[in-house]
Order: structure tokens, then C-alpha cells, then sequence
């Protein structure tokens, strides 16, 4: 699962990436989310999507095999905007920075996108350019589709581009200040990272609790009173349970996920979890 | 009726709509582009249009951010332009009749999602063995699962046509406390993901930095800020880096590191 190798062994600079490895990685960009999954998200996509600079930058097994297992970490981004994070990654990638700053960096990068990137597209791009092309289609205009992806698609191309030279480029540029004072520079990223790894749990946390109980005139909701003690109570406390089991009991993840599974199932048959289902055991009726 | 090519065209399109939702173009598989070409295959292109534009207009709005899964709009917008041509329902009530189908869809990425969950200790597998091919069919197999599920649904929707006891079954499937229990796990399956980072990047001196975090983000979402909160985090996040950055280079360019600051001198 995870590799405890902090440093690559192979610590010479690989030589710069050339466009055409560029270029593909940009054309790959565009299955992040391919193995799309719970867990991990995109992970293993985006492994699949810098795998063809990784494997001209690591050209001993061993450090291709570190690489790509720290690279197959939970990730989540904009799929629209994942270039910018290849770029950055792969420019420490091919300088040999250290693992944890590689790390830091990539889930300091991943987290804010996504937000940017909904914006962008499916809240400012997508409504516009359907929206207008759904009337157009409405009134039996062919050319409605075809200017609908045109549109769309040429302003994500040319994003996904300019996103992978712009940040590599920046990438390798910061890394000279990076390697002065890289143990100072590895601690600061990864509270950095930490940082959003906190704000992952709050903001990704998507559990809550269904029961709610009328009690004569007014109803108890559980939710309601669990959010008044802390909000994302439960997302914390599940996450902080999947942490020890795996950091102090030494729990594999296939493990954690076969529990949660578990869990989320016999909750349902109950009634506890929020969502839109009828509980196999009905033993309270959700007030109207 | 819809001949066996015709038939053989339509499930191939599903199949790529159904990868292109999530990759690739990310933008072939939305009613407006699906529908005309549902209608051509099935020889009318303008219902197609009129479905496609109606479901499109009905989608802007439920877009499928932030993880939980809407009715599918691929099977869905599909299926509609299936019954508006081919059963002659005006536009609404094909779009009434694909809701089941596109409730099928959603539940095939659901279990797609779930599956590829546990196949991601095969992808550590591939990367321990440094075999990046590995991690190639992996990543083929899934979108093959996912397009070919899809394709499943959409055939039960066009069988539907002949046996309305189908529409009728699936639409009972509805609120069925198995898949919510699916989904109420894929919920949580993240917390892992999350895990295992923290396991990785959080030193005994960074849990104040952790719930920090969950802090901001739990203050952003109530003041009505949750799209843009790990924007806001990110400024407030990189701000405590840099300060981090700035003493500690401070210190050891000021000849510290043998004594520590903790001496107390």
C-alpha cells in the first residue's frame, strides 16, 4: 500500500520532459477519472496519466515502483484542471524531491481546483453554452450540438494545454528555492498539506444520520443535534476510526473498505444513514 | 420498432456516452449532443433534437458535483429520445419515462464505483511491481465495466418497450434500503482515502494543523461558502506554510540547529 522510501535512490536530475511526453500526458489528462472510485477517487487515473513522464524520469525500477506508489494515493481534482497538478508534480518528479515534499504538494495543489474548476465549467461554461444551444435545439436547429461541443471543448483543450507548460515551467523554476532549504521547505508543505487534508474531511464529508423522532410536538433530529455539538461530526469520527484502525491496528484499506461497506448496509437496513430509501426495519417513522 | 442494427448502433453509443461522462471529451454524452444522435440512428433527427434540448434544459442546474449521484442523465436522455420516437410519447412523457432507466444508469456507477474501491489494493500491487501496464488495464477495464453496465441499462429500456412490467419493476427498485446502504458506504469509502494520508503525512506536532483545517472548512460551509472553501482554506493553508518556511529558514540561517529553540537559553 504504502512505500516507507522518503527519498528516490537515482538522486541526479532526469532530463527535462520534451513536448511530446508532454503532449501525451495532456491527451491522457483527459481519463483522470477513468478508475473512478470511493476510496481513492481519481488515483489510479491520474497515476495512468503522468505514468509516461514517470517512466522517462525513473529509470530504475525501484524508484519507478516508489513513484508510482505514492502516486496512487487518494486524489481528487477538477478533471479539467488536473494539468496544472501533473505539471507541478512531474517538474519535482524529475528534479528528485524528496517523496513527502512531492506529496505535500500535490494534495496542497489538488484540493482549491475543484472548487475553481466547477465554477468555470459546470456553473459558468456548461449552463451558457447549453443552455443556449438547448433552445436553439428546441427550435429544430441542427448546428445546435455541433456549436455546443465546439464551444466547450475548444476553451477545455486549450486550458488542459496551457495549464501542463505554464505549471511545469513554474514547477522547475521553484525548485531551485526548494532544494536551498528543502527540509524547511518539506515541513512547511506538508502542514500545508495536512491543512487541506482537515478541510477534506469537513468538506468531502458526506455522511449524516436519517433519524428523526417526533416527541408530541416538536421532532428530535439527530443530524440536527449532532451539527450542533460540531458540524461533520460523523465524517470526522468515521475518518478518525478508518486512522487507527489503520495506523495502530495495522488494518490494510481493502480491509477498512470491506467494514465501511459492511456498516453502510446494516445502517441502511436500520434506518441510519440519510438518504432517499425505505429502511428494511422500520422502527420509527420519519416525522412529515 | 427498432431494427437489430439499429438496436447494435444505440447500445455502442451508450457505451461511449457512458465512458465520455466522466472522460475524455466529457461533453459527447450530454442530451443535447445525445439526443440528435439517438434520433438519427432511429431516423428523426428533429424529436431527437426537441428530447435532447428539453432534457438538457432539465438538467443545467443538477450537475453531478460533489459526489452524490443524480438520476443518470446519459440512460436518461437517451431513453427519452428512444420512447419519443419510437413509442410516439410527445416530449414530456418520454422524459417521464426514462426516469427509471436513468435511476438504472445511476445505480451502475454506483456499484462500478464500490467495485473499483476494492480494486485499487490491485493497483498497489502493479505500482509495488512497477509495472505501469498494469495500471493501464485497470483504468480500461473499469471504463469497459462502466460503458457496458450502461449499455445493460439502456438494452432493459429499450426491451421495455414490448413488456411494460419491466418500467414497472425497475421504478419499484426505488428507495431500495440496499443501494441506499451502497451509496451510504461509497459515502464513506473517502474517509479511507483520507486516512491513509493523514497515516502518512501527519507528524505527532501537526493534528492541531488537521483540525484547523476541518475547522475553517466546517466555519466556510456554514457561512454559506462551500463551493469556494479550499479556495479559501488553500490562502489561509499556503499563509501558515510560508510563515512555517520563514522561521525555520530564519533559524538555521541564523546558525541554530545543534542548540534548538526548546533549550530555553
Amino acid at each position: 500500500m504504502v512505500s516507507n522510501v522518503n527519498t528516490y535512490k537515482d538522486l541526479t536530475p532526469a532530463r527535462p520532459l520534451d513536448r511530446a511526453t508532454l503532449n501525451k500526458m495532456v491527451w491522457r489528462s483527459l481519463f483522470l477519472q477513468a478508475s473512478f472510485n470511493y476510496e481513492r477517487m481519481q488515483a489510479a487515473g491520474w497515476l495512468y496519466g503522468i505514468l509516461p513522464g514517470l517512466e522517462k524520469i525513473h529509470t530504475n525500477k525501484e524508484d519507478l515502483s516508489a513513484s508510482m506508489g505514492h502516486n496512487l494515493e487518494f486524489f481528487n481534482t477538477h478533471p479539467f484542471l488536473v494539468t496544472f497538478v501533473m505539471g507541478i508534480v512531474l517538474s519535482l518528479e524529475q528534479q528528485k524531491a524528496d517523496i513527502p515534499t512531492i506529496r505535500a504538494v500535490r494534495v496542497a495543489a489538488m484540493g482549491p481546483l475543484g472548487g475553481i474548476g466547477d465554477a468555470i465549467f459546470w456553473f459558468t461554461l456548461l449552463p451558457i453554452t447549453a443552455g443556449i444551444t438547448a433552445n436553439m435545439a428546441l427550435e429544430g436547429n441542427i448546428i445546435a450540438p455541433f456549436l455546443f461541443l465546439v464551444v466547450f471543448n475548444v476553451v477545455q483543450f486549450a486550458v488542459r494545454y496551457w495549464l501542463m507548460y505554464w505549471s511545469y515551467d513554474l514547477g522547475t523554476t521553484a525548485i531551485e528555492v526548494l532544494t536551498r532549504n528543502a527540509k524547511e521547505f518539506t515541513h512547511a508543505a506538508s502542514m500545508l498539506g495536512v491543512f487541506v487534508v482537515g478541510a477534506l474531511t469537513c468538506n468531502y464529508g458526506a455522511t449524516t444520520i436519517r433519524i428523526a423522532l417526533q416527541n408530541g410536538e416538536s421532532v428530535i433530529d439527530v443530524q440536527g443535534i449532532l451539527d450542533g455539538v460540531l458540524p461533520q461530526l460523523v465524517p470526522l469520527s468515521l475518518t478518525l476510526m478508518v486512522y487507527f484502525l489503520i495506523k495502530k491496528k495495522g488494518w490494510s484499506t481493502i480491509k477498512c473498505i470491506g467494514l465501511l461497506l459492511v456498516i453502510g448496509i446494516i445502517g441502511a437496513a436500520f434506518g441510519i444513514w440519510g438518504g432517499n430509501y425505505t429502511p428494511l426495519v422500520e422502527w420509527y417513522t420519519l416525522p412529515a | 420498432m427498432i431494427g437489430p442494427l439499429q438496436l447494435v448502433l444505440i447500445l455502442v453509443v451508450t457505451f461511449i456516452a457512458a465512458i465520455d461522462q466522466f472522460n475524455f471529451l466529457e461533453s459527447l454524452y450530454q442530451p443535447i449532443v445525445m439526443g440528435p444522435v439517438v434520433g438519427a440512428i432511429l431516423g428523426d433527427i428533429t424529436t431527437g433534437l426537441a428530447v435532447g434540448g428539453a432534457y438538457q434544459l432539465m438538467q443545467i442546474g443538477s450537475m453531478p458535483v460533489g459526489g452524490a449521484q443524480p438520476p443518470n442523465a446519459v440512460v436518461g436522455g437517451i431513453m427519452a429520445t428512444v420512447f419519443a420516437v419510437v413509442s410516439g410519447l410527445d416530449v414530456n412523457a418520454a422524459l417521464g419515462a426514462s426516469v427509471p432507466f436513468a435511476l438504472l444508469g445511476q445505480y451502475g456507477v454506483t456499484l462500478t464505483f464500490t467495485l473499483m474501491s476494492g480494486l485499487m489494493a490491485k493497483a498497489d500491487e502493479e505500482a509495488a511491481n512497477a509495472n505501469p501496464a498494469g495500471i493501464v488495464k485497470l483504468n480500461y477495464f473499469a471504463m469497459a465495466l462502466l460503458g457496458l453496465l450502461f449499455a445493460g441499462a439502456t438494452l432493459v429500456g429499450v426491451i421495455s418497450i414490448t413488456n411494460p412490467t419491466v418500467s414497472d419493476f425497475i421504478s419499484s427498485l426505488d428507495g431500495n434500503w440496499i443501494m441506499g446502504g451502497l451509496s451510504a458506504a461509497g459515502g464513506m469509502m473517502r474517509y479511507v482515502g483520507f486516512a491513509v494520508l493523514m497515516r502518512i503525512m501527519l507528524a505527532d506536532d501537526m493534528w492541531g494543523i488537521y483540525f484547523a483545517g476541518f475547522a475553517l472548512a466546517a466555519i466556510l460551509g456554514a457561512a454559506g461558502l462551500g463551493g469556494p472553501a479550499l479556495v479559501l482554506v488553500a490562502f489561509v493553508g499556503i499563509a501558515i506554510a510560508l510563515y512555517d518556511y520563514n522561521i525555520n529558514v530564519s533559524i538555521k540561517n541564523a546558525g541554530g540547529g545543534s542548540g534548538g529553540v526548546s533549550d530555553g537559553i
